[in-house]
């Protein structure tokens, strides 16, 4: 155990160029209660091992870019203190669900092409020029989707999901909240569009409600819930296209 | 891109965290509920062979043994409802104007309140 005014960091460390597996490496690091664990592999780099890579930029839990496994459980290492693991060793490695590029380094190219696939922007069949003034929604018409919004990417949501290790196709749970988001919004016109990516195969319909997706993120957008209501969604489209079947939009083949 | 480390698919994911256990244990619930359904069906069968097949049916189903097995399906039939009810608010949220209505509250409007009043109406129905 380490002393008084230390604490073990035992970091994931993979080199490409170098390792064929992966290996942990122990640190001593600074204990100080005003740390995170973020301080503590920032420390390491800069005083130790320059060698070691990670993403961080903001530090504030605003940029989502530090999510790692702390102790087995997805964390932004901005937000998870020292204080709560001292004395003990802390155990830190990249997200699990995703390919490890370097150390603490995750390959996110399938979460952001399944972020572009939702298209998570308002899409409008009409424009307005903007001397017609800004789009109105009332508050409680933002208080539909704005929950859903708060979401930094951070794929803690991906790390906690059993299905997103399991079953590529599914788009996983930030990708379809912002899709969600952008459906709730009363400004939106691309419901249509988004369904047609959101109810094909798997995409969705591989999501079985295990829930820890909202338990572990860090912004309480409640992926899982927004994901049981786009459920609802596209079963109430997909019932509309037996009574008016030109009038939905959506592909009736794509319901499940 | 070539050099990436993948991590293998972790079997026993189920066990990692106590959350998943919960899920898994829920999923569980539901070979119970569909078994005592089965039982319920061939119950029914019985009574339309007439008053002493349903007797003879009635009694080979109890016992200790039958017993501990009918409180284990209503356990697991409350564990699975209660746990539903629980999820219902997420999958249905219901806003008054701005406001979204607490889960427990939506919980009692969409779940205990019709399932308390549907069980009433049965036992005065059947009681009466």
């Amino acid at each position: 155990m380490a002393d008084k005014d230390t604490m073990t960091l035992e970091v994931f460390r993979y080199h490409p160029e170098t390792d064929s597996e992966p290996r942990f490496q122990s640190y001593e690091v600074p204990y100080n209660e005003d740390w995170v664990v973020l301080d503590a592999i920032n420390w390491v780099k800069d005083h130790v091992d320059g060698s070691l890579t990670h993403r961080w930029s903001c530090r504030m839990g605003v940029c989502g870019s530090c999510g790692m496994m702390v102790n087995g459980e997805p964390k932004l290492t901005c937000a998870a203190f020292l204080k709560d693991y001292y004395p003990f060793p802390i155990k830190v490695e990249p997200l699990v669900n995703f390919a490890v590029e370097r150390d603490l380094v995750v390959a996110m190219d399938g979460f952001m092409e399944k972020l572009q696939d939702v298209k998570p922007y308002i899409i409008r069949d009409d424009v307005n020029d903007t001397s017609d003034g800004e789009y109105r929604q009332s508050p409680a018409e933002l208080a539909q989707y704005k929950q859903y919004s708060m979401c930094i990417n951070c794929m803690l949501c991906y790390a906690a999901c059993p299905v997103a290790g399991h079953e590529d196709d599914f788009l996983g749970p930030a990708a379809l909240a912002l899709g969600h988001r952008y459906n709730k919004d009363s400004r939106d016109q691309g419901q249509a569009e988004r369904l047609d990516v959101m109810l094909a195969g798997e995409a969705i319909w591989g999501c079985t409600f295990v829930g820890e997706c909202t338990v572990v993120c860090p912004k309480h957008v409640d992926p899982a819930g927004a994901i049981q209501q786009a459920k609802a969604m596209a079963a109430q489209e997909y019932f509309k296209g037996f009574v008016m079947p030109k009038g939905t939009g959506v592909a009736k083949g794509a319901a499940k | 891109m070539s050099g990436q480390y993948h991590r293998s698919h972790r079997w026993a994911w189920f066990f990692e965290r106590p959350g998943y256990m919960r899920f898994m244990l829920r999923e569980v619930t539901s070979f119970f509920v569909a078994g005592y359904l089965v039982l319920l069906l061939v119950t029914l069968g019985r009574l339309g062979g007439g008053e002493a097949a349903f007797v003879e049916w009635l009694a080979s189903v109890s016992g200790p043994w039958w017993m501990t097995a009918h409180l284990v399906a209503l356990a697991a039939a409350i564990w699975h409802a209660v746990t539903w009810f629980g999820a219902v608010p997420q999958a249905m949220p219901i806003y008054v104007g701005e406001n979204r209505l607490p889960a427990p509250i939506a919980a009692i409007v969409m779940g205990y309140g019709p399932w308390l009043t549907v069980t009433a109406v049965i036992v005065w129905w059947v009681l009466r």
